[in-house]
């Protein structure tokens, strides 16, 4: 079985999958194919892709990042309050991003130090960062924070960030999400920073000895995934409108879950951005069937959670104790 | 000679561990005795033990699982009170059954059943706790809003009384004593020193002849028993069913853990330590409840509980040396500290 697998088992299977439930929709759900359906999941997989990018790399260093939620709702609700102190909106979201590179760098830099835990250093820093972000911006009197919901103008070209009335038809949001992937798997599969990733993720002493430095990559890998998360709160801030804190929640184990179903091992070194890209696009498939059969979001939850295990299983085992003496 | 260094050197480490936890209490309880003396009180205290209980009991939870390592965190634990909470008041009330008796039965055994499988899935299939407990995590709670879409019910009036004692005189305290005895005698049983060495390095442990699958298991069989005791406590709390409501404790357990001195590497966390570690999350809440923060109140508890599990995180590190690199880094200084001497 596992030589069948083989390396590009993943790839296959989870094309395979998400072949089934593409046909499996266009069966079953009156209009699945209609441009609308296929516009707006492709614009709710491309938030979801651009905060999996950082969520991948993590994990092929061994990692994980929980702060991402964290990070994209204070994103998004910071922006907001930038935009309504007076910053051009182009000034502000490069402050949004160099914060959100600066929170994720602190997270790569503590997670290395204190080898395993990066789960909870970053869902320390995340909270710290949420909670701290609410703070400032609440005390701001007349524009400030109410039930964790700001309003303000957000610029017009954000909002249309995120929608697909265009002369090409396809949301300027889904063509940023492509351009990331392509740039992620080139730099993944052809430069040098790529494959260090993977001799990290792979076995730390043996990256050591071949001088890539471990401190200076997970700073890296977790900076880019502050970049990411902040980048899907401004984003979303393009879709919804007004800023609120609590809009990267479900973002929280559906990166995880991306990562996990597309083939991508939490234990490091195995994996890529290709294949978190069909575990994506699978969960977005997935949400519009069983929307379609209108199940609430708590049974969608639940369904989620039942498939993560078996697609961890063919993919993501630990050797047993007697193969690693 | 080797193995007696390495002995004191481990004891050196557990005591330490303690070092944070303590600190943080003292610092809390002096600030609680300027800005809230009311916890003082009798009337305070048992609010305090009603309020705190059920995270003791929680983290208590995680503790056997951590110390099986490696990674062992169970995030599953909120939405696993949750279901466990709704069972107690909507499901058992049904079949006609609300005794004190049946209550702890029904918890305690809903706790060892969902702990039996996760501990399966890890120890059989060799996932990752942390993809285990999140898979289930993701299926409890969606499935604890299905069953129980608005919050509701009452809990048994015996059990509903805990939630308003005035004295800490009463079951409220008796429970959660009975719970500390119990994990006091589990932890010096051979089986548990079993856990730890699995978790310290389980390829020792399998050339030792340790059965890694069933000493697995039974690490997520005492956690289930914890489990069952926190999620009773916690109903007590509420004195209701709540769909939601117990999912926060997954976070405000897993920061108790760390700041109790807990090594997600496996291996290394007491149980003082834990229940420590969550009076010290208590006491953070009630200090800043004790501040007026009005409607910021929300928003400072995440910040302080963030910001103080990254300073325990940091102090832990360089207080106790819990990665093992960073064990060796001293051993060997220690040892080129030694060679001059020698020479």
């Amino acid at each position: 079985m596992r030589a069948i697998v083989g390396q590009h088992g993943s790839s296959v299977m989870a094309s395979v999958v998400l072949l089934a439930l593409v046909v499996f929709g266009a069966v079953s759900i009156d209009g699945f194919w209609s441009l609308i359906n296929l516009r707006s999941s492709l614009v709710f997989a491309s938030f979801l892709g651009v905060a999996t990018v950082g969520q991948t790399l993590c994990a092929l260093i061994g990692g994980l990042d929980l702060s991402i939620p964290f990070v994209v709702g204070a994103a998004n609700v910071g922006l907001v309050k930038l935009l309504n102190d007076g910053l051009p909106s182009p000034v502000g979201i490069v402050v949004v991003f160099v914060l959100g590179a600066l929170i994720g760098a602190f997270n790569g830099v503590l997670s290395h130090r204190l080898r395993g835990q990066s789960l909870v250093v970053t869902l320390g820093v995340g909270n710290a960062v949420l909670g701290l972000i609410q703070i400032l911006v609440s005390s701001g009197g007349n524009s400030g924070i109410s039930g964790g919901t700001i309003q303000g103008a957000v610029p017009q070209w954000l909002q249309s960030f995120a929608t697909a009335n265009h002369t090409v038809g396809i949301a300027p949001a889904v063509i940023l999400w492509a351009a990331l992937a392509a740039l992620n798997i080139v730099l993944l599969r052809r430069t040098w920073l790529g494959r260090s990733l993977y001799a990290l993720g792979g076995n730390r002493v043996a990256a050591d000895r071949v001088q890539i430095s471990g401190p200076w990559t997970w700073t890296l890998v977790f900076a880019a995934s502050g970049v990411t998360a902040a980048m899907t709160g401004v984003l979303l801030l393009g879709y919804t409108g007004s800023g609120y804190a609590g809009v990267g929640d479900p973002y929280l184990f559906t990166t995880i879950a991306a990562v996990l179903i597309g083939g991508t091992s939490l234990v490091g070194g195995r994996g890529g951005y290709g294949l978190t890209v069909l575990g994506v696009l699978i969960l977005t498939v997935l949400q519009t069937i069983l929307s379609g059969y209108s199940l609430s979001s708590s049974a969608q939850e639940a369904i989620l959670g039942l498939l993560i295990i078996p697609a961890v299983a063919l993919y993501a085992r630990s050797p047993h104790p007697r193969m690693q003496i | 000679m080797v193995a007696d260094a390495k002995w004191s050197a481990g004891r050196l480490i557990r005591q330490r561990s303690l070092r944070t936890p303590v600190i943080l209490l003292v610092i809390l309880l002096v600030i609680a005795a300027f800005h809230g003396p009311h916890l003082f009180t009798s009337d305070g205290l048992a609010g305090g033990l009603v309020g705190a209980a059920p995270l003791m009991l929680a983290t208590l939870a995680m503790t056997p699982i951590a110390i099986a390592g490696p990674a062992g965190v169970d995030l599953s634990i909120g939405p696993a009170m949750t279901l466990i909470n709704i069972a107690i008041v909507m499901g058992l009330p049904e079949i006609g059954l609300s005794s004190p008796l049946a209550v702890f039965a029904c918890a305690i055994g809903l706790g060892v059943l969902l702990q039996v499988v996760m501990g399966t899935l890890i120890a059989v299939l060799r996932v990752s706790t942390v993809v285990v407990t999140l898979a289930v995590y993701l299926v409890l709670d969606g499935m604890n809003s299905v069953i129980l879409p608005q919050s509701g019910g009452t809990a048994p009036d015996w059990l509903a009384s805990w939630g308003s004692a005035s004295t800490i005189f009463s079951l409220v305290l008796y429970v959660p004593l009975a719970a500390f005895v119990l994990w006091a005698l589990v932890s010096r049983t051979t089986f548990f020193r079993n856990i730890r060495l699995m978790g310290a390095n389980d390829r020792t442990a399998f050339v030792s002849g340790i059965p890694l699958i069933p000493t697995r298991i039974g690490a997520h069989v005492v956690a289930g028993v914890f489990v069952g005791i926190a999620s009773v406590m916690y109903t007590g709390l509420i004195g209701s069913a709540d769909p939601t409501a117990g999912t926060p404790y997954t976070l405000s357990a897993v920061t108790a853990l760390i700041i109790g001195g807990a090594s997600l590497g496996g291996g290394h966390a007491k149980g003082l330590g834990s229940v420590l570690g969550a009076i010290d999350i208590w006491l953070i809440s009630y200090v800043l409840s004790t501040f007026n923060f009005g409607l910021d109140a929300s928003y400072w508890v995440q910040f302080t509980t963030g910001a103080v599990l990254v300073a325990s995180l940091i102090a832990g590190g360089l207080l106790t040396g819990s990665s093992r690199p960073r064990l060796a880094r001293w051993r060997k200084r220690r040892g080129g500290q030694a060679e001059p001497g020698v020479s």
